[in-house]
C-alpha cells in the first residue's frame, strides 16, 4: 500500500511505512513539545524528497514565523515559495472553511496550481471558537477535513492541549480524534527530575501502527525519534514509574 | 522657504510612479500598515475583522481604509458566504509597484517623505 512518509525515520516506522494517502492526520501536544516542527518536516519531506508541492495555513502565526523556524533546521522555505512548491497561508477557520465549500475557491486554484500534495493546517485549535456547541463543532470539522481529501492532500492537522505533563484536561474539541484518520500524540515526560519527551500513535484507521511510546528530541535536523521507554510504565500519566517500583508497590509492601 | 517649496523639495527625487503610489493610495498610516502587512502576508484572504487582529488593530479602524485600497486596486474585495474578504490584487503592475514601496520603505528618508506626505494630506 502506498505511504506517504513525513521525513522522520523513526516516525514513519511506528506509522508503518507512513500516513495512508489522502487522509487526515491529527498530531497533538502541548505548548513546545514540536508539533509544527513535525507538520514542517512534513512538508518539507514532501517537496524535496518526493516531489509533492504542500500548503501550510496557518491561523496565528505569520508566514515569516515558519520562514525563520524552518531555516533553523536549515529549510528553506522562502526559496520553494519562490520556485511554487509551497504556499505559507495566513487565513482563519471561517474564511478557509467558507473557501473549500465553494467551486474553484482560493485554495482549490492554489492547491491545482502548484500541483499540492499535503498540507499542514496550524492549528485545529482554532476551528473551536467558530462553535461552543461540540455537535455543531464536530460538524464543521468533518467538512473542513472532507474537503482537505477532496482536494487530494493528505494533511497533518496540529492540536493543542494545555497537559504539559499527564492527562489531558476535558473540555474543548474532543470530536476531531474522532473524525481524523491518525492520531499522533506528543507528551511532556517527567523522568529523573528531566523533562523528556514521549511520541505515540494512538490510532491509524486502515493500518496497523507501533503500539510502543517512544522517547523524541527536536534537533537542529528536527524531528528525531529515538528508542522506546524501556523498564518504565505510566509514560502518558507524565511521570512514569520504574516497572521495579510498581513490582515492589504490588507484590512485596502488601 | 513657504510649504510648497518644501514638498517639492521633498518629493522632487522621489521615484515618479512611488510618488503617485504614495499620493493616490497610501495616503494614511492604517493603509501604509496595511500594504506593509498584505506584501508580507501575500497569499492571505480574510475580513476586516481577522486583519485587523492580525495587524493589532480595530475592525472599527480599518474597515473604511481596506475598502479604499480594494477601490483604488491595491486589495480585491470579495464575497465568501455572508463574508466579505480582502485579498492582495493578482495584478502583477500593482504587486511590483508595492514591491518596490515596500523596499523603499527600508530608507529612513524615504520613510520621512512618506510621514510628510501623510501629515500633509491629513490637514
Amino acid at each position: 500500500m502506498e505511504r506517504i512518509k513525513t521525513g522522520i525515520p523513526g516516525l514513519d516506522g511506528m506509522l508503518c511505512g507512513g500516513f495512508l494517502p489522502q487522509t487526515a492526520n491529527l498530531v497533538e501536544g502541548a505548548p513546545g513539545t514540536g508539533k509544527t516542527t513535525l507538520g514542517m518536516q512534513f512538508i518539507y519531506h514532501g517537496i524535496v524528497a518526493c516531489g509533492e508541492p504542500g500548503l501550510i495555513l496557518t491561523f496565528e502565526e505569520f508566514p515569516q514565523q515558519y520562514y525563520n523556524d524552518a531555516a533553523n533546521f536549515g529549510w528553506d522555505f522562502r526559496q520553494m515559495e519562490q520556485e511554487g512548491k509551497l504556499r505559507v497561508i495566513m487565513t482563519s477557520p471561517e474564511v478557509s472553511k467558507a473557501d473549500l465549500e465553494q467551486v474553484g475557491g482560493r485554495i482549490e486554484r492554489l492547491v491545482q496550481k502548484i500541483g499540492a500534495k499535503r498540507i499542514l493546517v496550524d492549528s485545529l485549535s482554532h476551528f473551536e471558537r467558530l462553535s461552543r456547541d461540540p455537535a455543531h463543532l464536530r460538524s464543521i470539522i468533518y467538512g473542513f477535513v472532507n474537503s482537505l481529501k477532496r482536494e487530494g492532500l493528505t494533511a497533518v492537522l496540529t492540536r493543542e492541549s494545555m497537559a504539559l505533563l499527564g492527562e489531558a484536561e476535558e473540555g474543548g474539541d474532543e470530536a476531531s480524534a474522532f473524525l481524523v484518520d491518525s492520531y499522533v500524540l506528543l507528551r511532556y515526560v517527567e523522568i529523573e527530575s528531566a523533562v523528556r519527551k514521549a511520541i505515540l500513535v494512538l490510532k491509524m484507521r486502515g493500518s496497523d501502527h507501533d503500539k510502543g511510546i517512544r522517547q523524541f528530541d527536536v534537533t537542529s535536523r528536527g524531528v528525531e525519534v529515538q528508542s522506546p521507554f524501556e523498564g518504565r510504565e505510566g509514560i502518558m500519566s507524565g511521570s512514569p514509574r520504574r516497572m521495579a517500583d510498581s513490582f515492589v508497590q504490588a507484590f512485596v509492601r502488601r | 522657504m513657504d510649504e510648497l517649496d518644501l514638498t517639492g523639495r521633498l518629493m522632487a527625487d522621489m521615484d515618479p510612479q512611488l510618488l503617485k503610489f504614495l499620493q493616490a493610495k497610501v495616503n494614511s498610516f492604517v493603509k501604509w500598515d496595511l500594504v506593509r502587512f498584505f506584501h508580507d502576508n501575500p497569499h492571505t484572504t480574510d475580513t476586516a475583522g481577522n486583519i485587523a487582529r492580525y495587524a493589532g488593530r480595530t475592525a472599527d479602524t480599518i474597515r473604511v481604509e481596506l475598502a479604499e485600497l480594494a477601490q483604488d486596486g491595491v486589495l480585491e474585495e470579495s464575497q465568501l458566504g455572508d463574508m466579505a474578504v480582502y485579498s492582495l490584487a493578482s495584478d502583477r503592475y500593482v504587486r511590483d509597484l508595492l514591491e518596490q514601496f515596500v523596499k523603499a520603505s527600508d530608507d529612513r528618508q524615504f520613510r520621512v517623505k512618506v510621514i510628510y506626505h501623510i501629515i500633509r494630506g491629513t490637514r
